[in-house]
């Protein structure tokens, strides 16, 4: 009879898939997700896209917040920063496609330098108003650049043809998504699994204690930044070609508070919880219309009047009440059904 | 010059709305320990109510000023009561994060409620304009300035003297054992939330009464935040004056740098403060221990 999860090396403590059943059901979801595009109708797969680049964007945040523990409020600053890099240098200086995205991770790495450098002395909310502030100050500059940016324009932008292969369909640009999350999930779950991610983990549960054990703080502390921006960098350009148009007025403050919102709902500082939670946060407004339309006409009617106002009510109230009543999140509670599934019919 | 005499005086006016507010969100921090994200929202709330009183019940000062307070009263203990206090003992972090879910719940409720457009708050006066030297000052701009010393003045004496401040202040510094001398934590808690309300919405009627009820009016938390961190999260007065500070910091980039630093020269400047001292000008600094 099984008893329960064994971890009887430290190899296995580290293993990237931790049994053979975790293979081959990642590797169904693999297949269902390149199957996707086939079977799905193109509003369905509307859907799919903006999940896979939202995944993009909440791992990128989940490596600050969720592994280091650094709260960041402006991380839609990096977000636009990246969809301008590479609406810039495809549009203005007409590069391709593969050094536009480049761009997108680089330029946001460096600009994550100048909040960075501040984060190592400010802590905890500090640190989060600073970031506040950064991204404001960034939509101001990007609009005081006129000559690069065309200011409050905004900036055309085409989807990309990359090595000859183009990804201008819906299908095509799909399989471009669900390359770069799935490559995006692949590196963070292996930063997490190499000394970089122990000393981040080390800095978020206390960064004295980690000092002292040896981590220099300076470097991994910026070093979560750089990767943070690259990577939420990168799912700007994404969700800017998404959008076709790049502009300040796209990227509202909002998207950070969503993005924060996925990886509480999902389970903070777990990369398949911030899978998880863009999911559910992704569908939620979607599912709650279709609940609502099986009620009456008429409630669906006060939807779509109200349909901004109560999408943000619905992440307000998502929010509290999984920090009020599952703080850990979408993964908690699958690791509770699990435990309860293995060791049933015993508590524990 | 007498443009910069100008700049100063609108940067006052402006800086005191900021600064009510930020002390708003010192009461908080000093009382309870966390930043209160909602307090734009709560701010605005306030302001649509005192307006809604002005156009439906009556246009008359005392009736208004005494129904937003009120309301503000009501709205400060049933979000401290309903959101804020089955959080107690939880990580910082999650409750900082529930405020933000309250912010973001308020703003669009305040949509739904109100409607989108601009209204202009019309109580029969604070619109008048008074000369001094030559240079025009709206009586609004006067009052607030005033008001924000007498409150500053005031809450220095509460905090100083009243024995309600000083188990605030003990609630602040060492919860449990405020617990243990007898104070009632959620007391404390509740009451604070509720005069951070008050003052914040008195901001904010000031602010309607200046300009105009909008959407967008739940900024003026951000912008308030700039004048908090540079007071100090826990100085309430040092907030105040922050407020002062960044008021006529923003305007005067606004007036002769560009109207684009009008909106970023708050944030900025709490970026370079923050590298000098990261717990603000006013604030303590505090010890930690692994």
């Amino acid at each position: 009879m099984r008893t329960g999860d064994y971890k009887q090396s430290y190899g296995e403590l580290v293993a990237l898939i931790e049994s053979p059943p975790v293979w081959l059901w990642s590797a169904v979801l693999l297949l269902a997700l390149i199957a996707a595009p086939y079977v799905l109708n193109s509003y369905a797969l509307s859907f799919l896209m903006i999940i896979l680049i939202t995944v993009t964007g909440a791992l990128g945040l989940n490596i600050l917040t969720g592994y280091t523990g650094l709260i960041s409020l402006g991380h839609v600053g990096f977000l636009v920063t990246g969809a301008y890099a590479y609406a810039v240098l495809i549009t203005k200086y007409h590069m391709p496609p593969l050094v536009g995205f480049v761009g997108a991770g680089v330029v946001p790495a460096l600009a994550s330098l100048i909040v960075g450098a501040p984060s190592l002395r400010l802590k905890g909310l500090y640190l989060a108003i600073t970031t506040l502030a950064f991204s404001f100050i960034i939509n101001t500059v990007i609009l005081e650049m006129r000559w690069l940016t065309n200011g409050a324009r905004g900036i055309q932008v085409q989807r990309p043809e990359i090595l000859g292969v183009s990804f201008d369909g819906d299908a095509a640009f799909t399989y471009l998504c669900l390359g770069i999350a799935g490559l995006t999930l692949f590196a963070t779950l292996n930063i997490r699994r190499s000394r970089v991610g122990r000393a981040f983990v080390a800095i978020r549960d206390n960064d004295t204690a980690a000092r002292v054990m040896g981590v220099n703080l300076h470097t991994y502390k910026l070093f979560a930044f750089i990767t943070s921006a690259f990577i939420t960098g990168i799912a700007g350009a994404l969700y800017g070609i998404y959008l076709s148009f790049v502009s300040v007025e796209g990227f509202p403050f909002l998207l950070s508070i969503e993005a924060l919102a996925i990886l509480i709902v999902g389970g903070l500082g777990s990369a398949l919880g911030a899978v998880l939670g863009t999911i559910l946060i992704v569908l939620l407004p979607e599912v709650t219309r279709i609940v609502f339309s099986l009620f009456s006409a008429q409630m669906d009617a006060a939807f779509t009047t109200g349909a901004q106002e109560l999408k943000s009510m619905l992440y307000g109230l998502v929010i509290i009440l999984f920090l009020r009543f599952q703080p850990r999140g979408l993964v908690g509670a699958w690791h509770d059904i699990r435990r309860t599934w293995v060791h049933w019919p015993l508590r524990y | 010059m007498q443009y910069l005499i100008q700049l100063v005086i609108s940067g006052l006016a402006i800086g005191a709305i900021y600064g009510l507010i930020a002390m708003g969100f010192a009461v908080i921090y000093k009382s309870t320990g966390l930043v209160n994200f909602a307090q734009g929202e709560m701010t605005m709330i306030t302001a649509y109510i005192a307006w809604t009183i002005s156009t439906t019940v009556s246009g008359n000062v005392f009736v208004v000023a005494v129904g937003a307070i009120l309301a503000a009263i009501v709205l400060g203990l049933i979000i401290e009561r309903l959101v804020m206090r089955p959080m107690l003992g939880e990580p910082v972090f999650a409750t900082v994060m529930v405020t933000i879910g309250l912010a973001v719940i308020l703003r669009s409720a305040i949509n739904f409620i109100w409607d989108a457009y601009p209204h202009g708050l019309d109580i029969g006066m604070g619109r008048g304009i008074v000369h001094l030297g030559g240079i025009g000052v709206r009586t609004g701009q006067i009052a607030v300035i005033a008001t924000l010393l007498l409150l500053l003045a005031a809450i220095w004496a509460f905090f100083r003297y009243s024995k309600v401040g000083v188990a605030m202040r003990a609630v602040a510094a060492d919860d449990r054992t405020a617990l243990l001398m007898g104070i009632s934590a959620t007391r404390v808690h509740a009451l604070a939330w509720a005069a951070s309300s008050v003052i914040a919405g008195i901001g904010g009627v000031f602010f309607a009464l200046s300009y105009d009820l909008s959407p967008a009016m739940f900024q003026l938390g951000l912008k308030a935040f700039p004048a908090t961190i540079l007071g100090g999260l826990d100085a309430v007065l040092g907030s105040g004056l922050g407020g002062l500070l960044i008021g006529i910091t923003e305007n005067l980039a606004g007036g002769y740098i560009g109207s684009g630093m009008k909106e970023v020269a708050g944030f900025a400047m709490i970026i370079i403060v923050l590298m000098i001292r990261p717990f603000g000008i006013f604030g303590e600094r505090d010890i930690e221990r692994v």
